[in-house]
Order: C-alpha cells, then structure tokens, then sequence
C-alpha cells in the first residue's frame, strides 16, 4: 500500500453561473477513518460529493484516489476503481426486485466482482442480510417505504465492493430508533475496512460515527478536526445558529 | 423463457411456422413474409426502446438504410444480394454509430424528438444522390422466390429473439436495464452507460438495417418515401409495446397479432380498417399498458378484474 491518504482532494472548486458552490476547499481522508462532512443547507456539500462521485466536473483543483489522478475519469470509471455512493434524492431501479437492484452492482463494480448474475444475486443475497433487507428480497424496489429505502441505497452503494463510500444524508427522515440501526450498520462497513465520507445533518450520528469532520459553510472549509473541537469552534456555531450578540 | 414448457412451445411454433411456405397459400406466405418483418422490427426497437429505455424514432433510418444499401449495391454495382445485404447492414450499424454518439447524450422527449427528425432529414439527403435514384428511387432484380423470403424473414426473426433472450440473461442485458431504470445511479454503480448504450442503438440496427434489406429485395421497388416512412417506426413502437416491452417474447407476440387483426379489418370492412385498427390501440393502452403478456399474467393473478385495475392504477 502507498503511504499517502486514499483520497486527497485540492483547491477543488466549482461555480454555477455567478455562484460558487464549492471554492478552493482541500482535503484528504485517510484509509479505515470515517470523515463527517457537514454544513448548513446550501453549503455545497452534495456539489463536493458530486464532483468526488464524477457526476459533475470540478473548474478547478485535483483529486487523487489512490495517488491516482480522478479528476478527468467519467463517474463508471470512479465507481470501478472503488469509490461508491449513495444518493440524497435516492435513486433505486425502480421496477426490479431489490434483489436485482443489489445485484447490479455486484455485477459492474469492482474489478473482481460476479461475472453472471446467479453469482451477482449471491452477493446481492449477503448485502441484504447485512443492511437489514433480506425479507424484502423479491419485492419491487418501489413498493419498499422510505426506511427499506434508504437501507437499499447503503446495500446498492456497497455492493460495488467500495474503497471509499460516500454517503449523502442517508439518515435524512428517519427516526431515532432507525437512526440506531443504520449507525450499527455504518460502524460495521466501517469494520469491514471500508473507508467512509458522509454527509449527515444528524449530528447525533455524527458524534458516534465520526473520526474527524469538515465543515462546510458557503462553499469553503471554515473549520476542520475532530468533533469535541469543531462543534466548540465559534465559526461553526456562527454558520448554523449566527452571530452572538454583543 | 426458463420454464421448459415455453422453449418447448417457441420451438414448435417456429418449425410450424418454417412450414408454411411448403404447405401454405400464396397470400398466406405474403402475409406472413410481412409479419415476420415487422416482428424483427417491432423486436430490434425492443431492445434500445423496451429495455435500454430510450424512445428511438430512428429505426426506421436504419431500415432505410438497409433497404437503399443492399439496392445500391444490387442495382449500381452489380452485386449479388447475398453481397448487398450485409453491405446494407454494415451501413446502418455505422449511422447507429455515428448517430448514436451525439443523440444518445439526449433523454427521455428529447431522445424521442431528435431521432424523429433523423429519418427525414436522411431520406431529404438520399432523394439528392444519384448513386441512390435520387427522387425516382431504385428497381432491384425481380426474383420470385416468397419461399426464400419468407424463411430468410424467419430466419432474421429467430436470430434477433436469440438476442434478445441472450440480453435478459446476460450481464450486458442487466446494464440496459439498470440504465432504463436510473442512468445517473447506473453510472454511479459502475456501468459504462455510453458504451451499453450505443451498443444497444447498433445491435438494433443490425437486425433493423437487414430486415430493410430483405424487405427491398422482395418489394424490389424502393423510394425515399417508402424506405424512410416514419409511420413504419410508430408501427414498430405499437406492436412492442401492445406485446410488452422489456419482455422477450411480447414484442414477437404484439407484431404478429397486431398484423393479423389489420389484415383482417383490411379484409372485411377496408376502407374503416385503420380507424378500427386505432381504436385496437387506444383500448389496449388503457386496459392492459404494460402488454400482452403482462395480461396474461395479470388475469392469472388477479381475474378479469387485471383491467379495471389497471384503468384505476393509471387515473383514466
């Protein structure tokens, strides 16, 4: 293995028309940490996980994976060199079973993955007992409700056997006792030697979860480092709550 | 397709249906050479339109093609038909291609539009060059040969129903699907969705472009108007959707009986045939939209009852 981090991100930054949503923001997460990217709405931490994912191309700055340049590579190729992840506005295949959904990305992932699909609904099989879904196996994934939902997302983002999986807000909606399980479930991925970057409003789960955060505010970094730090840093209360008077 | 009692009736069915030239009447083995055109047809849109989920207006351009190819290559060159029609092939798998490209960037309406456009604008171009009989068209050679023709229709239809069968279990098949489905979260699992998906636009043109060539060399007479009709690809969209897109054997089952019930109404009431043949269309998209065979399978599950479902489900 390499001695740099697995994923380093530098000056990235990406301008809608007149806005910036992401300027000049540097990081690097470091293989087996979990990094909590948060922020208010509209700080731009979707356009980060979009321009990481490929779904969008950054103006500006370098990412590296691996000591690899990404930043030119179109999203299937990112998900092929191991950086999975899941949707906000979740995007199931709406009418295969769920089984099938899972399937796919055992089938085009990794390298290394099922070459059939009997091998692929195998490993789909196994992911769904992982997250929680095994009984819901044949259903069609749009008859699932919105919990199943967001636990399909985590299997289908998992079933490309990822190096580092980015999780957009996968706790948005639940409540507390599905917020639990799902962080069981994060802290497991997490012991399976997967490197995780999520997005989460749910700071309870951020301060279970999180080896170090990143806080995003306007498109730029105000404040990084571990939680007990960042969420006493006066920048990031200002952010969320504004400023103190007098 | 897994159940071995459904190989078992598609087998038969098809060695029935490879005996008609010996035992059936004229009219019948022109019927059928017709019919199993457009079953080729209707299931080669199946594979870019029913599982790839792109509504392409298009195909009749590689029909086109097909047809002008192998009659450019028979009648200006001098070459034998077994010659032309791969010709033919070869240039509607280039335009799926080269088209293929730029219009596969579009979704959803704007595919459907953008492509719509192309059949005209391609036989606008052809109806200028002369190699092709410009406006006039081409005469190919008269061979009287319906046999011929009728098994070597078959023959193409067997061919493209393999391919299709192979996609629903393959994983290429899996990637159409998943890009179908969702493109955005498809690429994000991995697939290659530019290349599935222009290689799902040329297999469909391949089996389009030859039945074109076939077409003409048994029609023997083409024009820019005939070739390019655009009324030829919402036929192949009817009968792949009244069958069942995403299915393997509906789209076969829709061209077949759509094409039996039109010669019929032609048969019986002529001048009223195609206002029937529309009602046929509307009714069947209000009782059964996702096809013949979910019908079936519907009626099974469900009674009689399916239909009324489906008109509920879908707020008619």
């Amino acid at each position: 293995m390499s001695a740099g981090p697995l994923f380093d991100a530098r000056n990235l930054t990406k301008r809608f028309q007149g806005l910036t949503s992401v300027d000049r923001v540097s990081f690097s997460v470091s293989a087996g940490e979990i990094l909590a990217l948060i922020g208010p709405n509209g700080a731009g931490k979707t356009t980060l996980v979009n321009l990481i994912s490929g779904m969008l191309a950054a103006d500006d700055g370098e990412l590296r994976f691996e000591d690899r340049r990404i930043d030119h590579l179109p999203p299937f190729r990112r998900a092929r060199l191991g950086i999975g992840r899941s949707f906000q506005v979740m995007k199931p295949f709406p009418s295969l079973t769920v089984l099938d959904n899972v399937a796919v990305g055992a089938l085009f992932g990794r390298r290394g993955g099922a070459r059939s699909r009997t091998a692929a609904r195998e490993q789909a099989h196994e992911l769904l007992t992982f997250t929680g879904l095994g009984l819901h196996a044949d259903r069609r994934a749009d008859a699932l409700g919105g919990p199943d939902r967001k636990r399909l997302e985590l299997a289908k983002a998992l079933a490309l056997r990822p190096k580092l999986l980015l999780l957009d807000e996968v706790m948005a909606g639940l409540n507390a006792v599905e917020i639990d399980e799902v962080v069981a479930v994060i802290k497991r991925i997490r012991d399976s030697g997967v490197t995780l970057l999520i997005v989460e409003h749910v700071m309870k789960a951020v301060r279970i979860l999180a080896d170090r955060v990143i806080v995003l505010h306007h498109g730029e970094v105000i404040a990084q480092g571990d939680c007990a730090t960042v969420f006493e840093d006066p920048r990031v209360i200002e952010a969320y709550l504004g400023k103190r008077r007098n | 397709m897994r159940r071995p009692w459904v190989i078992a009736f598609v087998a038969v069915t098809t060695v029935a249906i490879a005996l008609v030239p010996v035992f059936g009447s004229a009219v019948l083995i022109q019927y059928g050479i017709n019919a199993l055109i457009f079953a080729t047809l209707a299931q080669s849109w199946n594979i870019i339109g029913g599982y790839t989920g792109y509504a392409s207006f298009g195909n009749s351009v590689f029909f086109g093609l097909g047809a002008y190819g192998t009659a450019i290559a028979m009648t200006q060159f001098g070459l034998p038909f077994w010659a032309g029609l791969p010709l033919g092939a070869l240039l509607g798998v280039l335009c799926a291609l080269l088209l293929g490209l730029p219009v596969l960037r579009l979704r959803g309406h704007y595919f459907a539009i953008a492509t719509l456009g192309l059949s005209l604008a391609v036989a606008a171009i052809l109806s200028n060059l002369e190699i092709a009989g410009a406006n006039i068209g081409l005469i190919l050679p008269l061979t009287r040969a319906d046999g011929m023709f009728f098994e070597l229709a078959l023959a193409l239809l067997v061919a493209c129903v393999l391919c299709v069968w192979w996609i629903s279990r393959s994983r290429f098949g899996m990637g159409l699907i998943a890009i179908r489905e969702d493109e955005d979260a498809a690429a994000a699992m991995g697939i290659n969705t530019t290349l599935y998906k222009t290689a799902a636009l040329m297999l469909a043109a391949l089996f389009t472009s030859i039945a074109g060539g076939i077409y003409a060399y048994w029609i023997t007479f083409i024009d820019p108007a005939s070739a390019f009709d655009p009324t030829l690809n919402v036929r192949m969209v009817i009968m792949a959707m009244f069958g069942g897109p995403g299915t393997v054997l509906g789209p076969v089952a829709g061209a077949l009986v759509l094409s039996a019930v039109y010669e019929v109404l032609a048969n019986w009431i002529s001048t009223a045939a195609a206002l029937l043949f529309g009602l046929v269309i509307v009714l069947s998209v209000i009782f059964m939209p996702r096809g013949l065979f979910a019908l079936i399978g519907g009626i099974r599950r469900h009674g009689p009852g399916y239909l009324l479902q489906n008109v509920r489900q879908h707020r008619l």
